[in-house]
C-alpha cells in the first residue's frame, strides 16, 4: 500500500534529518553557509506535516508534492536541489517502481534535474557524489545493504574533493579535508529509506 | 560617433554641471529618462575630450564621469530635436532638480 | 500609462532587497513597479521560494519581469519560482546576470519609457 508505505518514509526521513540537524550545520560552517542544518529541518517538518495530504495521493504525485514542500520550506541553496529531486522522480512514475531497476530509472530523472538546477555534476563535492553511485548500484541490481555500503563510501570519498559547486566553492582548496554536508544529508535520506524498505 | 550621425542637422547646445560630484548617478538617471521622452536623437560629451554618448542609454551617460563646473554639451537631431535640447540645459541648470 | 517591465530584488536579506529597491524608486520614481523579497521562511538570512513567487506576482505584467538576485540560493530558488508561476506567466520573467543594487537601477532607468524586457536585460547586464 502506497499511503503507508509513504507515510513511514515521510516520517523516518524526518526524524532522521531532525536527529542530526546539528552534524549538518556543523559540517556546513567550515565550508557553507552554516545553515544546511536548520534549513533541512525545517523543510522536512513542513513536509512531515503535510504528510495527510501527501501519503494518500497516487505514488508519483505524492513525490512531486513532497518536493514542492521541500522547495517552500527548505531555503537555501539545497531547497532547490531536493525539491527538483522528488519533482523529477514524481513526475518519472506513476505508481511505486516496481523492483530495483525501475526504482533505478525513477532516481535517475531526479538526478538529472539536479544537475540542471545546479548547473552541475559528480565529482564537484555535493549531494551528486552520492547520489550517482547509489543510482549506478540500483541499476546494477544492487541489495538494500549494497546501496548503504556504496552511499557510504561515496560520502567518505567526498572528503578529499575540492567543491567547484555552491558556496563551499569559494574556500576552494580548503573544502578538501572536510565531508560535503549535501552529500551527507543526502546520505542520511538514503539510510532512512533503506531502513523503512526493509522493515517492510 | 556613426557615419549617419555626421550627415545629421544637429541643433547644439550645452550647460555648465554645477553639481560638485559632477554628473553622478541620480542625475545620470534622471538625464536618460528627460532624453527618452523625445524623439530625436539625442548625444551628450562631456568637456574636455570623449565621443558624443547616446543620452537615451543609462550605461553611457553613467560612464561619461561628466565633471562639476564644466560644460556638459548637447546635440540632439530630429523633429522635437529643439525642445529636446532646452529640456536637457533646464535640466542642468537647475541643477538636476525636479 | 505606457506598460513598462517590472523589476523584483530577490537578496538573502530582506534589508538589502528593501533598500535597493528604495532606491531605485528615489532615482527611477514610481513609473516602474518594484517588488523585493529577502529572507528564509524563518526570518532568517536565506531566500523563500513562496516569498519570491508572491513579489513576482505583485508586479507582474506579459510585458515582462527582471529579476535581480544576490547569491547562489538566491538564484536557484528564483529559477524554480519562475517555474512554478501558473498559467505560463514564467515565459515572461526572466532572472539577469547583474548586481543587485546596479542592475537593479540600471534595469528601472532602461524600463522607464517602456522599453522591452531584452532591452532592459542588455542595459543591467552590460552596464
Amino acid at each position: 500500500m502506497s499511503e503507508e508505505l509513504m507515510r513511514a518514509l515521510i516520517a523516518k526521513c524526518n526524524a532522521t534529518i531532525a536527529a542530526h540537524a546539528d552534524e549538518l550545520t556543523a559540517l556546513d560552517r567550515p565550508i557553507g553557509d552554516g545553515d544546511h542544518g536548520q534549513n533541512m529541518a525545517r523543510g522536512f517538518s513542513a513536509l512531515a506535516a503535510a504528510a495527510d495530504e501527501i501519503a494518500p495521493l497516487p505514488f508519483g504525485q505524492a513525490l512531486q508534492k513532497a518536493g514542492t514542500a521541500l522547495v517552500m520550506k527548505i531555503g537555501g541553496a539545497s531547497g532547490p536541489l531536493y525539491g527538483s529531486l522528488l519533482m523529477a522522480m514524481g513526475k518519472a512514475v506513476e505508481a511505486r517502481p516496481a523492483g530495483t531497476k525501475a526504482a533505478a530509472a525513477m532516481l535517475g530523472a531526479g538526478i538529472e534535474a539536479v544537475k540542471a538546477r545546479g548547473k552541475s555534476d559528480a565529482g564537484a563535492k555535493t549531494m551528486l557524489d552520492v547520489l550517482v553511485p547509489v543510482q549506478e548500484a540500483l541499476a546494477a541490481g544492487a541489495t538494500i545493504a549494497q546501496v548503504r555500503d556504496v552511499a557510504d563510501a561515496a560520502l567518505a570519498a567526498t572528503k578529499d574533493m575540492r567543491a567547484t559547486k555552491g558556496r563551499a566553492a569559494f574556500v576552494g582548496e580548503r573544502s578538501i579535508g572536510h565531508l560535503d554536508p549535501g552529500a551527507r544529508s543526502a546520505t542520511l535520506l538514503i539510510h532512512a529509506i533503506c531502513d523503512v524498505l526493509e522493515a517492510k | 560617433m556613426t557615419d549617419m550621425a555626421r550627415d545629421l542637422d544637429w541643433i547644439v547646445g550645452n550647460a555648465v554641471i554645477r553639481d560638485p560630484t559632477g554628473l553622478h548617478a541620480r542625475p545620470a538617471v534622471k538625464l536618460t529618462r528627460l532624453a527618452k521622452t523625445f524623439e530625436a536623437a539625442i548625444e551628450i560629451r562631456a568637456e574636455g575630450g570623449g565621443d558624443w554618448v547616446n543620452a537615451k542609454s543609462p550605461n553611457a551617460v553613467m560612464k561619461l564621469k561628466a565633471g562639476a563646473g564644466l560644460p556638459l554639451h548637447i546635440r540632439a537631431a530630429g523633429d522635437d530635436a529643439r525642445s529636446a535640447v532646452d529640456a536637457l540645459m533646464a535640466l542642468v541648470q537647475r541643477d538636476f532638480h525636479d | 500609462m505606457t506598460d513598462t517591465v517590472s523589476i523584483v530584488i530577490v537578496s538573502h536579506s530582506p534589508d538589502v532587497a528593501k533598500g535597493a529597491a528604495d532606491m531605485v524608486r528615489q532615482m527611477v520614481g514610481e513609473e516602474v513597479r518594484v517588488a523585493w523579497c529577502g529572507g528564509n521562511p524563518d526570518g532568517g538570512l536565506g531566500t523563500d521560494v513562496a516569498a519570491i513567487m508572491a513579489a513576482i506576482e505583485k508586479v507582474y505584467t506579459p510585458k515582462g519581469v527582471a529579476v535581480l538576485v544576490d547569491l547562489g540560493g538566491a538564484e536557484t530558488n528564483s529559477e524554480i519560482a519562475i517555474e512554478m508561476l501558473s498559467d505560463g506567466r514564467g515565459a515572461h520573467v526572466q532572472i539577469l546576470n547583474a548586481p543587485v543594487v546596479e542592475g537593479a537601477v540600471m534595469a528601472a532607468t532602461e524600463a522607464a519609457g517602456g522599453a522591452s524586457l531584452e532591452a532592459v536585460r542588455a542595459t543591467a547586464e552590460d552596464f
